[in-house]
Parts: structure tokens; C-alpha cells; sequence
């Protein structure tokens, strides 16, 4: 009875082990490290942060109530905005096609193409939008050819992208099948991997169009047109209220362009 | 006439998958490959219409050697040779009346592959040929809303579209049910004498290799070691091919001897 | 070549077959097509175009790349101090948005909260994720002031809006029996939260919030074009000073650290999953 009592208080239980212990205390010593570091390095005067929500406050106050004068203006600046996300996204589709083609490991034609296209992708991704328009303002002067073009670069990565991974991985039956008969590289193409890929095409193009509504809207901050260059109009005047009404307009696309999408999405998929 | 000569095919440093093969197929016979899962069946049928390269030998139909032809020669040459999978390799978002079409990619335009408008002769063949094997009421239907068997017989008409010197079955019955494998081995055997076209056939069921095909040809790591009629081939030649374990789906044969001892057959 | 005997009857000729249309509709068909054509025409035409300054483009890009050409690392010290600046604000966002996070986004699940409050959660999500974060930043940038303060708030915004909404959808998910079990033993809300729902949804989170380091970093790059700190400052200020060969610089060093970032968070999301 005596050894059986020593044994159990013998009996340890804990969640983890010596060696996961070890990991997680090494992680939460390094995130307070980095804390520490952060908040005592960052330029950040104090005192602000403190009077922050008093700040934010009283700016609210200023933007209310939204003023319409300028409605008109408001209206065409918007219209202007969907028509370069949505010129934008068309363009892109001839553009990035190809280089989705060339960027799968299945279809590209050799090692130094596959290259190429995962070049073209990774810069076209890493490099945001605003960045884009920053450039094309500098090349083409401020206006909205300096904007599509942004969304256009932007988009190429993106699209291109997840259409390289959904070429990736369609069923290579069909493709042998097709090869069988004798046919093409094109022709193969055409009827082995083109209709495998249909659905996913479809999802990713109405869901870049979502994305580039939004990121059409603050083109206009660095001059590339849209409804941005009106909203930085506004702010430099400190006319917070016009900028309330902006700000509602905005939201308002953003809505109807999610209302837009999800009705599309159950249509084609 | 297909004349495989001295087929050699090695990945890499590995042993061969096939050694030294040499197969001779006239005129329109039906001839059934047997041979449990890696003797090279596959291989070889792949071998011919050039999906796997062969590392050496030669194959000819009739009379022109396939081996080593490339590009636009090498499609040429596909077109004449029919493939059907056991997997059915049909293309699932698109119709039956495409999918059977596509068979003829090899003798089309892009253009006209593209605008699906192909030739009317084309097009009345392949509605006679559904008709002759029982699909045409799916003209216009998905491929993936067919059965297995249904399936299959599209590809079978694929296959048939390019008019073909010689029809390759890779395994067409291992994923259907016996019912249906019965029957697409049946229309194998009429359509090879209806259109004068050698048919080769890889197949697990000894069985069915007996009842529909004319010749058996049983292979053993990557050898041919049996070629001859079905009635020659006895449990002897089996044991040889399977190598002592028994050949799946083998019916009225006591498939519990691991021994190798031979065992009478049950005619 | 063997020419196609059949036994059976003789083939029928002349059948018509056409591919069936992607829209069956005539109507609906012809209507996009038109209406898609008609949009395109309309777009183009009315937008305004100052083909004068764009055909300056071709001439001026030249001289820009030119100019960027060999990118210049000369003001080292000054790419440090803003990538630092953008990392400090990547990381204390993305802590700051994540642990604000689990609270919205249990808030936002319809399976374990009350319906006002379910809504409450949802409404901080979407009006958390309707604006651009550089709208946001200009916004905060107004209130509190330029700097590294405006840009925090912003990507906190910014992650909040992100990963409550997918932590959100993550709890919609979980496995509804393991909640049981733990109501059944007698644990209260709280406890039933941490035994029951958290360890489901633990090993995506700690995705999701890699996956935002990874995206904060991103961002932070961009509202400093807008005064919100960080490097994005340093690229304005090379941009308007027309010094193109450090704005290069600055750019190949963004890319580079955003594929070396985005391999780090890769790997070790692997190790967690």
C-alpha cells in the first residue's frame, strides 16, 4: 500500500512538454522583447496617444452633418472610379492569361519562361497599387490613364496568380486523352485545360473587380483619378463635412459592388 | 500491322521496365495483354502511341516506324492510332457530342476546333457511331452525368472518330462493374470485326481475356512470356504470367493456393 | 487506312449539330454582348483623357528609368530609420489588432453569441473593412497627427477588419459537440469558450495573424505615403524630389523584404499547422 502511495504522488501531469515549454517560452520571450523594443524606440510622441480618442472624437464632430453641394461633382468623380476598376479588370484578362500560362508548371514552354512569369508575378504583387499609380503619375501625368494602368499592374499579379495555381491543378487525364488523338499544344489546351479551369476564372476575375472598386477610390490621393482626388480636394480645403459625404458615398459602392458580386458568383458558379 | 521489335524502356538506372519485347499484330484480331500490376502492360501500350518514350527497339504500323518521329509527324502518326483509358480520360465540362469530336483535333483547324464547327462528314460519323453503341440520346449532355460504362462507351467512339489503324485498351473494364465490363468487351470484340481494325487489350480478367479475344499475350517484369491461343492458355501458362498469386477475378479457380502447386481447372 | 465498315444500316447524312450556346438564352445572350460593348464605348469616351501630357509619357519614362537606374543605397541610414519605422508599426498593429480581434470576432459569431450582440460585432467588422487603409490613415492622420501614431490605428483598423472577420467565420465552424461536452460537464460561458471553442480555432489563428504580420507589412509601406510613417514617407520624398534612383532603391528593398517576410510567415504557419 506504501509503494502504491509513493507512486502516485510520483504522478505529474502538465500540458506540455520540456521541449514544447522550452519553444513556447523562447516565442512569448521574443514577442516581449519585440514589444518592449517597439513601443520604446517608435517615434511616437506620448502624450497624443493619450489625447487620441479626444482627437478622433472632435474630428467626428466636424464631419457632421454631411453636406451635398457638391453632389453632382461627388457623382461623376464616382462614376469615374468604377469605370477605372472595371476597364482596369477587363484589360487585365488579356494580359494576365498568358502569363498564368507560362507561369504553371504544367504548360509553360520551358524552364526560362516559368521564370519570366513567376517574375512578372511576384513584382506585379509586391508592388501596391498606390505605389503603381505613384510611378504612372510621374510618367503619364496626373489623370486616370496613370490609375488604370495602377490597377491594371496590380491586378496582373493577383490574377495571374491563383489562375497559374487553378492550371496547376486540373486532372491530367483529359490532357493525355487529348494528346492521343493527335492534336496540338493549342488544341490541347482549348479542350483539356481550358474547360477545367472555366469555374475558377470566373470566381477570380468577379473577386478582383470587388478588390479594385476599393482600391480605385484612393488612386485619386496621389492624382490618378477617381473619386480620390475630389476626397484630398476636400481635405486640404478641411472641408470635413463634403469629406463625411465622400466617406458615405464610398461606402455605398463598396456595398453595392459586394451586393453586385455575390449575385454574379451564385449566377456563374 | 504493328511490328514492336527488341522494346526496351529504363527510368533512369533502374532496372527495365521492358525487356527485349517483340509483338506482331495482324490483320484485325483482338489480342488481350495479361499480367499482374507492374509486369509493363501499361507501359508498352504507351509505348506505342509514344506517351512514354521508348529507350530503344522499334515499332512500325504498318510499315512506318513510330519510334522516332516528333512534332507534327509524331501527332500525325497519333491520329492513327485510338486509345481508350481506364479511367475514360473524358473531358467532364464539356458535351458528349464534344467530347467524341475531339477525336478528330488531330485532323481540324484551331479554328475550327475553337468555334466547335466541324465537318459535316464528321459530324454524321459521330452521330452513326453513338447510335451504333447506344449513346446517342446524350448528345447534348455533360460527360460527368454518365455512368461508367456510358462513359466509357464515349470514349470508345472518340477513339473510333479518328479513324484509326489500330485501337489500344489500356485496362478499359478494371473500374466498371462484371455487367458492364461484359459488355464494352463485347463491343470491342464486334466493332474490331465490323471495322477490320486489330484491337489490343490490357486486362486483369483472365476470364474475359478468354471469352472476347483471340490471342492472349501474357507478360512477366517487363517479358513476354506466353503467346498463343486462349484455349493454350492453361494454369500452367497462368502461374507462369501471375507468378503462383492467383489472377484476381479468376472464376471457378481456387485462388487460396500460395503454394504454386497447380491445381486442375475447372473447364 | 482502314476506311469505317459498319454491318448495320447506312449512315444518315447531313445532321445538323451545333455547340450549345454558355447562355441559352438568345435574348440574354445577344443583351450582354451588346450591353458589354455599349458599357466599353461609354467608359472609354467619357473619360477623360489628356493625351498631350500622355503622349510626354514615352519620352519622360525614359528619363525616369534612366534616372532610377542603377538604384542608389547612398542615404542607407535613411532606408533603415523608415524600414524600422514600418516594422515597429507592422508589429505592434498586428498585436494590438489581433488581441482586439478574438473578443470582436466572438462577438461576431452567430453560433455563440446573442443576436444584438452578434450584430454589434458584425457592423465593427464591415465598417472596419469598407475603407481603404489609406483613407483611414488620411483620416487619422487629421485627427492625431502625423507620425507612426496614425499609422498604428490605421493597421490595427486594418487587422481587425481582416482577421476577426475570418476568425468570426472559423467559430461558425467548429464542431458543435465539443461545446456540448463541455456545457454538459457544467462550465460556464467563459470556460466553455476556452476549453471548447478556442483549441478549435487556435492553430487558424495563429495563421490568420502571421498571414497579417505578413499583410501589415505591406500596408505600413503605403500609408506612409500619406503621413502615416514608415518607409512609404521616405518613397514619397524620393518621388518628390524627383530622386529616382533612390525611390528604386527603396522599391527593390520593399519587394525584397516583402518575399523574404512572406517566406518566413509561410514556414512557419507549416510548422503550426
Amino acid at each position: 500500500m506504501v509503494d502504491h502511495a509513493i507512486k502516485l504522488t510520483d504522478q505529474v501531469w502538465s500540458r506540455y512538454d520540456r521541449k514544447e515549454q522550452r519553444i513556447r517560452y523562447v516565442t512569448y520571450l521574443v514577442m516581449l522583447i519585440g514589444l518592449v523594443w517597439a513601443v520604446s524606440d517608435i517615434d511616437i510622441f506620448w502624450p497624443w496617444v493619450w489625447d487620441a480618442p479626444n482627437q478622433i472624437q472632435s474630428l467626428g464632430a466636424r464631419m457632421w452633418p454631411p453636406r451635398f453641394d457638391t453632389w453632382d461633382a461627388i457623382f461623376n468623380a464616382m462614376l469615374e472610379t468604377v469605370h477605372i476598376a472595371t476597364l482596369s479588370t477587363f484589360l487585365t484578362i488579356f494580359i494576365a492569361l498568358p502569363v498564368a500560362y507560362i507561369s504553371a508548371q504544367n504548360t509553360t514552354p520551358n524552364k526560362a519562361t516559368l521564370w519570366l512569369g513567376r517574375v512578372i508575378l511576384v513584382s506585379s504583387r509586391s508592388v501596391n497599387t498606390i505605389i503603381w499609380a505613384l510611378l504612372f503619375v510621374a510618367i503619364f501625368g496626373p489623370g486616370v490613364l496613370a490609375g488604370i494602368l495602377a490597377v491594371m499592374f496590380r491586378s496582373i499579379g493577383f490574377i495571374g496568380k491563383l489562375m497559374g495555381e487553378a492550371i496547376e491543378e486540373i486532372d491530367r487525364k483529359p490532357v493525355e486523352a487529348m494528346e492521343a488523338t493527335g492534336a496540338s499544344k493549342m488544341k490541347i489546351v482549348l479542350y483539356a485545360i481550358v474547360p477545367q479551369v472555366m469555374p475558377a476564372f470566373f470566381a477570380i476575375i468577379i473577386l478582383r473587380w470587388d478588390i479594385n472598386i476599393r482600391e480605385s477610390t484612393v488612386l485619386g490621393l496621389v492624382g490618378a483619378g477617381g473619386i480620390g482626388v475630389l476626397l484630398q480636394g476636400s481635405i486640404d480645403l478641411f472641408a470635413w463635412q463634403t469629406v463625411l459625404t465622400i466617406l458615405l458615398a464610398i461606402v455605398m459602392l463598396v456595398i453595392l459592388g459586394e451586393a453586385i458580386t455575390s449575385a454574379l458568383r451564385k449566377k456563374v458558379i | 500491322m504493328l511490328e514492336i521489335t527488341n522494346l526496351e524502356k529504363r527510368y533512369g538506372k533502374n532496372e527495365a521496365v521492358l525487356k527485349g519485347l517483340n509483338l506482331s499484330v495482324e490483320g484485325s484480331s483482338v489480342v488481350s495483354i495479361v499480367g499482374a500490376s507492374g509486369a509493363g502492360k501499361s507501359t508498352m501500350l504507351r509505348c506505342i502511341n509514344r506517351l512514354v518514350e521508348p529507350t530503344s527497339g522499334s515499332i512500325k504500323l504498318n510499315g512506318n516506324e513510330l519510334v522516332n518521329l516528333k512534332g507534327s509527324e509524331l501527332r500525325h502518326s497519333r491520329r492513327r492510332i485510338g486509345m481508350i483509358f481506364q479511367g475514360f480520360n473524358l473531358i467532364d465540362r464539356l458535351t458528349v457530342m464534344e467530347n467524341v469530336l475531339s477525336g478528330r483535333l488531330g485532323y481540324v483547324s484551331f479554328f475550327q476546333a475553337l468555334t466547335r464547327r466541324f465537318p459535316q462528314a464528321d459530324i454524321d460519323r459521330a452521330f452513326h457511331l453513338m447510335e451504333r453503341v447506344g449513346i446517342a440520346h446524350y448528345v447534348n449532355k455533360r460527360a460527368d452525368q454518365l455512368s461508367g460504362g456510358e462513359r466509357q462507351r464515349v470514349a470508345v467512339v472518340r477513339a473510333l472518330m479518328q479513324e484509326p489503324e489500330i485501337l489500344l485498351a489500356d485496362e478499359p473494364t478494371a473500374s466498371l462493374d462484371p455487367k458492364t465490363s461484359q459488355q464494352i468487351m463485347s463491343l470491342l470484340q464486334s466493332l474490331a470485326s465490323e471495322m477490320s481494325l486489330p484491337v489490343l487489350i490490357n486486362i486483369h480478367n483472365v476470364t474475359q481475356a478468354r471469352m472476347y479475344t483471340d490471342r492472349i499475350v501474357g507478360m512477366r517484369h517487363g517479358q513476354m512470356i506466353f503467346d498463343g491461343a486462349p484455349k493454350d492458355f492453361n494454369q500452367d501458362a497462368l502461374d507462369a504470367v501471375y507468378g503462383g498469386i492467383a489472377s484476381p477475378d479468376e472464376d471457378g479457380v481456387d485462388s487460396s493456393d500460395a503454394t504454386g502447386e497447380s491445381q486442375e481447372v475447372n473447364a | 487506312m482502314t476506311p469505317l465498315k459498319t454491318a448495320s444500316a447506312a449512315m444518315v447524312v447531313g445532321r445538323f449539330w451545333r455547340k450549345p450556346p454558355f447562355i441559352a438564352n438568345p435574348w440574354v445572350r445577344y443583351g450582354l454582348m451588346a450591353v458589354t460593348l455599349i458599357y466599353l464605348y461609354w467608359a472609354f469616351s467619357t473619360l477623360p483623357f489628356n493625351w498631350e501630357r500622355i503622349s510626354e509619357g514615352l519620352p519622360r519614362s525614359a528619363r525616369i528609368f534612366g534616372g532610377a537606374f542603377p538604384p542608389s543605397f547612398e542615404r542607407g541610414g535613411l532606408l533603415w530609420t523608415g524600414f524600422k519605422e514600418s516594422f515597429q508599426i507592422a508589429f505592434l498593429s498586428t498585436l494590438l489588432g489581433v488581441v482586439l480581434s478574438v473578443p470582436i470576432a466572438v462577438m461576431a459569431a452567430k453560433n455563440i453569441a446573442p443576436k444584438p450582440v452578434y450584430l454589434l460585432g458584425r457592423t465593427i467588422i464591415i465598417v472596419a473593412r469598407s475603407f481603404h487603409p489609406v483613407i483611414v490613415a488620411i483620416l487619422f492622420v487629421a485627427a492625431v497627427g502625423f507620425g507612426p501614431l496614425a499609422g498604428i490605428l490605421t493597421l490595427t483598423l486594418y487587422s481587425i477588419g481582416f482577421v476577426a472577420k475570418l476568425l468570426a467565420e472559423e467559430i461558425e465552424e467548429i464542431d458543435w459537440g465539443q461545446v456540448e461536452a463541455m456545457r454538459s460537464v457544467g462550465a460556464g460561458y467563459l470556460k466553455t469558450l476556452i476549453y471548447g471553442v478556442f483549441p478549435q480555432v487556435m492553430p487558424r489563428q495563429i495563421g490568420l495573424s502571421m498571414y497579417q504580420l505578413d499583410s501589415n507589412l505591406r500596408a505600413s509601406a503605403v500609408v506612409g505615403i500619406v503621413g502615416a510613417g514608415g518607409i512609404g514617407g521616405t518613397l514619397m520624398n524620393a518621388f518628390g524630389r524627383y530622386d529616382y534612383d533612390f525611390a528604386f532603391a527603396i522599391l527593390l528593398m520593399i519587394i525584397g523584404i516583402i518575399l523574404v517576410s512572406e517566406g518566413i510567415s509561410g514556414w512557419v504557419r507549416k510548422k503550426i499547422w
